[in-house]
């Protein structure tokens, strides 16, 4: 097998491989790119977060630093699992999302009124992919998700070797090489004017 | 002559949008290894560096908005474009941020004595990196962000575009249907088995 046959391989194997992230990342990005069409397709009435439970609950919650250890430990003592994040929106509450690719749930916790909210949110296609898009990183305690964070590398370095090897197949066909650096000097100039005229 | 538009399509619209694809593959693997990078840049937000200070003489009317003010400070100052204004609540402060994508700037406008401090946030390579990520969208007044937002636009376009052609390219090379498809299942199938476990 020549270099040249190999890298044609590489670049379709890459693509056919990784084709249902890379459609994913270019669906999804859409209601990320005309959030507020998304926003006014579901001002119907439906509540965003319905209520699973309401509890009296006692925690003590770090004034600052990482909140996670403490969103692990109400998740534990209240029989919630999953995927989460915690952060603290204000000093009165401690939110705990939980989510899949497909559910979303926060558990607020409010430190004065020593309270805890779960609740559910609606399912929304927007969100759904929203959430898919936005999901990554190494920090759940999950080999699947660690998996994830891992196909997402796979995704970038296949980015990083279609634009490789695609210019590689395109120098190599010599008929197309004047509109081939057009398009490419084009690109690369618009990009540039974004980047100090914006 | 339909195979040749696919191919050739498929070719220059990678060759033009090559910067978005690399700026999208590395800032994606910016925020895929947030925790990585906290070690070299720590925690906390990125820091801002006084730039300079001067005396604003200009004036507005009683009833004006913040972004009012902000775009005309902006102007004044030569650094007009995309920007959120927020008041303080005792009205004593309106903190402006200029989104430059390298380097944002923030703006600090005493009213009571027409103090402006201006200062530039440090530079990071993953903070960076984000802001492009995340830039998109025709909510700003400026024309030039819009512009973005539609090259953002013709990215999502052309990814579910590359998706199609890629597909009928290879299912044009007979010799390589069943190396394709064995990829092409195989990434189904784990993207399948992701989709419905986390």
């Amino acid at each position: 097998m020549t270099f040249h046959l190999l890298t044609r391989r590489i670049h379709l194997c890459l693509g056919l491989f990784l084709l249902p992230w890379f459609f994913l990342y270019g669906v999804s990005s859409i209601p990320f790119s005309h959030a507020p069409y998304f926003q006014k397709l579901y001002e119907d009435g439906v509540p965003q977060w319905t209520v699973r439970f309401e509890k009296p609950y006692e925690i003590q919650v770090p004034k600052e630093g990482d909140m996670r250890a403490t969103g692990a430990r109400i998740l534990a003592d209240n029989g919630l699992k999953g995927s989460f994040g915690t952060y603290r929106p204000n000093e009165k509450v401690l939110e705990t999302y939980l989510f899949t690719f497909w559910t979303a749930s926060r558990v607020r916790y409010f430190t004065e009124e020593k309270r805890l909210l779960v609740e559910d949110r609606r399912s929304r296609w927007d969100q759904i992919l929203t959430g898919m898009h936005a999901r990554g990183g190494f920090e759940q305690d999950s080999i699947l998700s660690d998996a994830w964070a891992i196909f997402i590398d796979v995704v970038c370095i296949g980015m990083v070797l279609w634009i490789a090897s695609g210019i590689y197949m395109w120098w190599k066909i010599r008929s197309t090489r004047v509109w081939g650096w057009l398009a490419l000097g084009g690109g690369l100039a618009a990009f540039a004017i974004f980047l100090a005229a914006l | 002559m339909f195979s040749k538009i696919v191919r050739r399509s498929h070719m220059y619209l990678a060759l033009f949008l090559v910067p978005w694809i690399l700026m999208y593959a590395l800032s994606t693997m910016a925020m895929n290894h947030r925790e990585f990078f906290k070690q070299f840049f720590g925690e906390q937000p990125v820091a801002w560096e006084r730039e300079r200070e001067l005396t604003y003489p200009g004036t507005f009317p009683e009833d004006a908005k913040p972004n009012d003010v902000a775009r005309q400070i902006l102007v004044s100052l030569g650094m007009d474009g995309a920007h959120n204004a927020n008041r303080s609540k005792d009205g004593a402060r309106l903190t402006i941020v200029r989104h430059d994508p390298i380097t944002p700037q923030r703006i600090t406008y005493t009213p009571a004595d027409g103090r402006l401090v201006i200062e530039s946030q440090v530079f990071r390579t993953p903070a960076f990196l984000e802001r492009m990520h995340r830039r998109r969208g025709y909510q700003s007044d400026y024309r030039l962000d819009d512009t973005w937002a539609f090259s953002v636009d013709l990215v999502i376009a052309a990814m579910i575009f590359w998706v199609a052609s890629g597909l009928w390219m290879w299912w044009e090379m007979k010799v390589t249907r069943r190396l394709g498809f064995a990829f092409a299942a195989s990434g189904v199938a784990i993207f399948a088995l992701f989709l419905s476990t986390i």
